[in-house]
């Protein structure tokens, strides 16, 4: 038994990894966020609404540490009896000791048992595992979150290998209970997506004129094949811009002189729109033409890259309030199908 | 909805503020004339962060500078985006105008190898990987072009250049700890488009120019900065326990740095000792007062436009990548 430096709470062995499949993570939510100032993105699960329900579903706090598992393929091992919930991708054979098991819902493990996810053929591209008591990797500035860039968070720093050892944190694990999120209240899973945006803060009729404004909402944007946790890139499109150059800030129109982004900003990095995820760089000098609202940000984590596609819906301060509540109310305990 | 909020003209030599909407957590706050470098707006900007970090704005969480703005974050449970527009507003208005502000900046002194292997390896690895005929890249280095794209007889000309001034931290920004320099010295400024396409590797240390801005590298990333050379580590992410470093990021916005030539071989042995936990960090804690700063930039001023002229003259005989 160990415990980590920042509580004083035991934990134990919980998982072995057998196959932690693309690039698995341990993240917790909201991440790393209070550290812009110092050049820290926040980190977090790309799509922090799977990754919550999955913690509530086996009792966790909703933000408590748990893995991040693109595109599925994953295998591992329970070394200690609790409770564990896969959420995410659809698609996707769950399977506890080759005997299928249900999404979306908590499943008690005992010692030995073995939990594999197969590749998710989708809709939805990320899968979330949660189990009882959380995982338990040191926090990093006042995180657990994995940030693969800096090298820091989550277990060393770095992706799963095989024969990794998680410890979950320990307690009255074995007496925890279990829930179900019923199927009305899942987020459902598409090709062709439909994503919340707020206008600006740099858009028409400074930087776009008003017909790309318009051409924004009504493209159907192709999600590129070379989208990660950093950054989500669209197809590139020539907009006609509303001024012609950045000036000193560079040659571009959609050049100016750095500043800070916002989480979710989606920037006209020269003809490609790019949404900046929770991995992505924290400033840079380029127009940020619209972001999504935060409530929404769990769609960029499902997009498939290369295969999905996406259109931009504004909406106001009011309806991103209103998809907030939304989401608070999927986590809400009295929502949830005992077990 | 509109991507600006609201526009205010502030009082006495205060830079114009414009407040956009930037997502349902988000203000950007940009202040002064958009296609300026002006390290006054900097200032503001450095005054009104440190104004919120001690009299909070409820419902803010956090404030971040960039070269001419400030991203301020908030809570929509616990606020809203007027009353947050309102209570900036209000900041704004407390703010003492630039000419009047003075603002803590501590000094530090870094080595720096100009040319060094790594900057080298870099340069010969992106010709070999991304593009063997960029223009940016004269006898494996990118020194001699930027020499040439400022005007500078030769590459020692670029050095003295760099090492007369001090150089003020605008903001730390795209990854943790990477300052954003700029000349204190207004006659010292340098200029220096930016690879294009990037560069896929930059060592740890790594001093760039690019745009006006010099930044130094915290980490192993990729990177569009011309090289000039290599100085010591600047973060230390994993908390190694024999670091010197008092933070695990050496540069806060509004530090101000000078650097020193060193030999290779030198900067080698100082970055051991940095490993090895034997290096002190030459950090000064002081204030710097922009009255004073104004004052210096009004006395140098025909020298500044005459090298503007120089510079913007010499950028033209020379190709960009």
């Amino acid at each position: 038994m160990t415990s980590t430096g920042h509580t004083d709470r035991k934990t134990v062995p919980a998982l072995e990894i057998v196959d932690p499949g693309l690039q698995t993570t341990v993240q917790d939510y909201p991440g790393r966020l209070g550290l812009q100032s110092l050049g820290f993105f926040p980190a977090g699960p790309a799509d922090h609404l799977a990754f919550r329900v999955a913690n509530v579903l086996v009792g966790n706090r909703p933000g408590a540490a748990a893995l991040e598992i693109p595109r599925g393929r994953f295998h591992a091992v329970a070394l200690c009896s609790g409770l564990v919930a896969v959420c995410g991708a659809s698609g996707v054979d769950v399977t506890l000791n080759d005997r299928p098991v249900p999404t979306w819902q908590a499943v008690p493990v005992s010692e030995g048992d073995s939990l594999r996810c197969s590749v998710a053929r989708g809709p939805g591209f990320r899968l979330y595992l949660a189990v009882s008591g959380g995982i338990a990797v040191p926090e990093v500035f006042g995180s657990m979150s994995t940030f693969l860039v800096g090298g820091i968070g989550g277990l060393d720093g770095r992706a799963l290998a095989p024969a990794d050892v998680l410890n979950a944190y320990a307690g009255r694990t074995a007496r925890r209970r279990g829930y179900r999120l019923p199927v009305d209240l899942r987020p459902r899973y598409t090709s062709d997506w439909e994503i919340e945006i707020l206008r600006g803060p740099h858009a028409d009729p400074e930087f776009l004129t008003e017909a790309d404004y318009k051409e924004l909402l009504s493209n159907e944007w192709r999600v590129d094949v070379s989208s990660d946790r950093a950054a989500t890139r669209f197809h590139p499109h020539r907009f006609r811009w509303a001024r012609d150059s950045g000036d000193i800030a560079g040659g571009h129109p959609s050049s100016v002189l750095d500043g800070c982004y916002p989480l979710g900003g989606i920037l006209a990095y020269g003809d490609t729109l790019t949404v900046l995820g929770p991995d992505g760089h924290v400033s840079g000098g380029s127009a940020v033409v619209a972001t999504v609202a935060h409530a929404s940000l769990w769609k960029i984590g499902q997009l498939r890259p290369g295969r999905d596609t996406v259109r931009l819906r504004e909406i106001d301060l009011d309806q991103a309030a209103g998809l907030d509540e939304h989401a608070q109310f999927i986590l809400r305990p009295e929502q949830l199908e005992p077990l | 909805m509109a991507a600006i909020i609201e526009r205010s003209e502030l009082p006495e030599d205060r830079p114009t503020v414009t407040y956009r909407s930037a997502g349902d957590r988000y203000v950007l706050v940009e202040y002064g004339a958009e296609a300026t470098v002006d390290l006054c707006a900097n200032f503001f900007v450095h005054a009104v962060a440190r104004r919120i970090a001690a009299c909070p704005i409820p419902g803010v969480a956090e404030t971040a500078p960039g070269l001419r703005s400030l991203l301020v974050r908030f809570s929509p449970r616990q606020t809203s985006q007027s009353a947050v527009v309102e209570a900036l507003e209000a900041v704004h208005h407390e703010v003492p105008p630039p000419s009047s502000l003075t603002v803590p900046s501590r000094r530090i002194v870094l080595p720096i190898a100009f040319d060094d292997s790594t900057s080298r390896e870099a340069i010969h690895r992106y010709l070999i990987t991304v593009r063997p005929d960029a223009p940016n890249v004269v006898n494996g280095n990118n020194v001699d072009y930027v020499a040439r794209y400022n005007g500078f007889a030769d590459r020692e000309a670029l050095y003295s250049t760099i090492l007369r001034t001090e150089w003020w931290n605008a903001f730390t920004g795209f990854y943790p700890g990477l300052p954003s320099l700029l000349p204190m010295d207004p006659r010292c400024k340098v200029a220096a488009p930016k690879y294009n396409p990037a560069r896929t590797w930059t060592a740890e240390g790594a001093v760039g120019l690019g745009g006006p801005c010099i930044v130094i590298h915290p980490l192993e990333t990729p990177g569009s900065y011309q090289l000039l050379g290599r100085t010591l580590p600047i973060t230390d992410l994993f908390r190694n326990e024999r670091s010197r470093l008092l933070d695990p990021v050496l540069f806060l916005f509004g530090d101000r740095v000078r650097f020193e030539r060193v030999e290779e071989s030198e900067l080698i042995e100082l970055r051991r000792q940095v490993f090895e936990g034997t290096y002190e960090y030459r950090i000064e804690v002081g204030q710097y007062s922009i009255a004073e700063h104004l004052a210096e930039v009004s006395r140098v001023s025909d020298e500044v436009r005459s090298r503007h002229l120089e510079l913007t003259a010499a950028m033209r005989e020379v190709k960009v990548p």
